[in-house]
């Protein structure tokens, strides 16, 4: 069992640094408390949430929620309507949005970044999602073969592209 | 060359002078400062008292040329290009690089250039020939120095040009010879940039044009549709003009839309419905709830049986039940858009239609006046739709001329700036068969007439002239619209692309020449007619 584990190696990590004294101390273990767990990894970027995954599998299962890749979408964003989470959790879910579209979308207008713009750029990363999700159906659900070679759906690929700065 | 001669006749009578040369700076002659004004009208900056120095290190240069040939050559391949407007630093520059080459020594001719100007006789022409003579050999150099590369581009480009304009003439037969020599050229040059790419295919539709006949373009006709969906598709995803297109044209229906509950599309062709899903989602997040979409998509009838606008139709229903927008569709299969019938559509009275062409109307343009203008029917039955707006988009180009020799220049000229602007796409095999689209579109506008020719591009401005004579007022697109294309674009990897605001319309265009233009159109009420119908 992971936590056990976990467990031990703490404290015999605490036995050798500090002291005797410090055994009675209650031992504060993060992963006993995954309400704060979640609190503090909503908070993170997009890559420390990556890194966060690798930790062990409770992390793992937490970063995968896609309430967390909700936040880091609207992070600088007013929070949108509630009609919105419905819509791209029937598109895919938070996570795919982010990865596919957000994250490119906004590093690209990065560098031109313009205050009014967060808004629109989620807006039009959520219409690309759409798209995306467009083809994806084609793609899965077409016995036919009708598109030929658009066995993965490729209107995303212009934002996969390493962008020449 | 007059200077050559005049130094050579005054060397005789005083000889070694630099030193004369340098010490006494006499003020600039009114001549002297004629001769800075043309260079400088040129673009060439020199101050008076230099020039003397750059006469003599010109004469110089010319002479290190003409003694070593070959040396100067391979400089010329790898030379760093100088500033040129800057005559004394640039030929300073390029002398210092000659006498560091082994070069066998020149005369070094001291020409007393002073006086050899002041005593001229017929001063005007020569300085006249002084200024062209420093000019050509500049220019040689620089002509060198850009390679053979562009020279053998506009040798192509006017050999195309005389070629069509054989075609035109009907003399084939020198046509055909010049289509010999461009194959060749085209052969020895490396065909992957420039206008060379383009060439090639304007070439093939000529050959086609020649051997084919007009109608030849007929004979793979529109492809299978099948391919042509294919490469359309590619088309979509290699750059950003159809992109452009559909989000543009969405922004304008989903802002006419606004307040309407029931709403009613219908796109004059389907093709994959790739510009649909934007715009249900759209409808799914305004505020206020989404409406009861109906779509209708007009499409060719699939050659094979399969119902492809069914497939369609069902993969947007299935989409818009996810995200929970009432929706139906409905497929009409009409070969030609002028077969299409206002009843075919079923519009409903209550409900807010919009009318969607993305590079549609212009195969309508044939003139034939045996028929009744297509372009007119089909305006006219969107007209009696009563839409609320009807989205333009069209090609920006003028390849509709009666003059075969214009329109090929227009589509030369035209088609290698959207080649230009598809190299900076990375995308691989897309890129490929976009260029395989775009070449069907040369090969049409070249190649074929009458009826077989069905790319027939006109600019915008026809557009609104042709669009407000049937009954059509415009409607501006908007600032939303703008941000959204300008956004587009800055995702799109090429630093060329530029959005332009036109009266109302937009343009995509390539380092700021429009390539593609956006409008819309709202149904001019009729004079008289009762206020119900208004709505």
């Amino acid at each position: 069992m992971v936590q056990n584990h976990h467990r031990g190696c703490h404290r015999q990590d605490h036995h050798g640094t500090v002291g005797e004294n410090k055994e009675k101390r209650p031992k504060f273990f993060i992963n006993d408390h995954v309400d704060i767990l979640i609190e503090i990894l909503k908070r993170l970027d997009c890559r420390s949430l990556c890194v966060a995954a690798s930790v062990c599998r409770l992390w793992c299962t937490i970063a995968r929620y896609d309430s967390l890749w909700e936040n880091l979408c609207f992070r600088h964003v007013s929070p949108p309507p509630s009609s919105v989470r419905s819509v791209v959790l029937a598109l895919g879910g938070y996570k795919r949005l982010y990865m596919g579209c957000v994250r490119p979308v906004r590093s690209r207008l990065g560098r031109i970044r313009k205050a009014s713009w967060a808004r629109d750029e989620v807006q039009l990363s959520l219409s690309l999602f759409c798209v995306d999700y467009y083809e994806r159906l084609g793609g899965g659900g077409n016995s036919n073969g009708r598109l030929v070679g658009e066995s993965s759906p490729s209107s995303l690929r212009f934002l996969c592209k390493p962008v020449n700065v | 060359m007059s200077l050559h001669d005049s130094a050579s006749s005054a060397a005789g009578s005083s000889s070694g002078s630099s030193s004369s040369l340098s010490s006494s700076k006499p003020p600039p002659s009114s001549l002297q400062q004629d001769i800075v004004r043309h260079l400088a009208g040129a673009g060439y900056t020199i101050r008076s008292s230099d020039l003397p120095q750059v006469a003599q290190r010109l004469e110089r240069l010319e002479t290190a040329m003409g003694s070593s040939p070959a040396d100067f050559f391979q400089l010329a391949s790898d030379a760093i290009l100088y500033n040129p407007s800057d005559l004394a630093s640039w030929v300073d520059s390029l002398l210092s690089e000659f006498t560091q080459l082994p070069t066998c020594c020149f005369e070094f001719i001291l020409a007393p250039v002073d006086n050899a100007w002041t005593t001229a006789e017929l001063h005007e022409p020569r300085v006249q020939q002084n200024i062209t003579y420093e000019q050509q050999s500049l220019d040689r150099q620089l002509t060198v120095v850009t390679a053979m590369e562009e020279d053998s581009d506009i040798r192509l480009v006017h050999k195309l040009m005389a070629c069509a304009e054989c075609v035109q003439r009907g003399d084939f037969s020198s046509a055909t010879s010049l289509i010999d020599d461009m194959q060749g050229l085209l052969a020895r040059v490396n065909t992957v940039c420039g206008i060379r790419k383009v060439a090639g295919h304007f070439i093939d539709a000529l050959s086609r044009r020649i051997f084919l006949g007009i109608g030849g373009g007929s004979v793979d006709g529109c492809g299978s549709a099948f391919e042509n969906e294919i490469l359309y598709h590619h088309f979509y995803e290699a750059c950003p003009y159809l992109k452009f297109a559909h989000f543009t044209a969405n922004q304008a229906i989903l802002e006419a839309f606004d307040g309407h509950d029931c709403v009613h599309v219908v796109d004059v062709n389907l093709m994959h419905g790739l510009q649909w899903p934007a715009l249900i989602q759209a409808l799914a997040l305004r505020p206020g709830g989404p409406p009861l979409l109906r779509l209708t998509g007009i499409g060719s009838p699939s050659p094979d049986g399969r119902d492809s606008l069914r497939e369609i139709g069902s993969r947007l229903a299935v989409l818009a039940r996810s995200v929970n927008v009432r929706f139906a569709f409905r497929g009409v299969a009409a070969s030609r858009l002028e077969d299409v019938k206002p009843w075919m559509l079923q519009v409903n009275p209550k409900e807010a239609v919009a009318v969607n062409s993305i590079m549609q109307l212009h195969c309508l343009l044939i003139s034939d006046p045996t028929l009744n203008s297509p372009i007119e029917t089909v305006l006219n039955w969107i007209r009696d739709l009563n839409p609320k707006i009807l989205t333009v988009v069209e090609q920006e180009a003028n390849h509709n001329q009666l003059d075969f020799l214009d329109r090929f220049t227009e589509a030369l000229y035209y088609y290698s700036r959207m080649f230009d602007s598809l190299e900076a796409c990375r995308v691989q095999p897309e890129k490929a068969l976009a260029e395989i689209y775009i070449q069907k579109e040369i090969r049409n506008v070249v190649s074929c007439e009458g009826s077989a020719r069905v790319e027939r591009h006109e600019p915008l401005a026809k557009w609104r002239r042709r669009l407000s004579g049937a009954g059509f007022m415009s409607l501006p697109l908007g600032s939303n619209a703008f941000k959204q294309a300008s956004m587009l674009l800055t995702l799109f990897s090429a630093e060329g692309y530029s959005v332009q605001e036109n009266d109302g319309c937009l343009s995509l265009g390539w380092h700021s020449r429009p390539l593609i233009a956006a409008s819309a159109w709202q149904a001019m009420p009729e004079p008289g007619s009762c206020v119900s119908c208004l709505e």
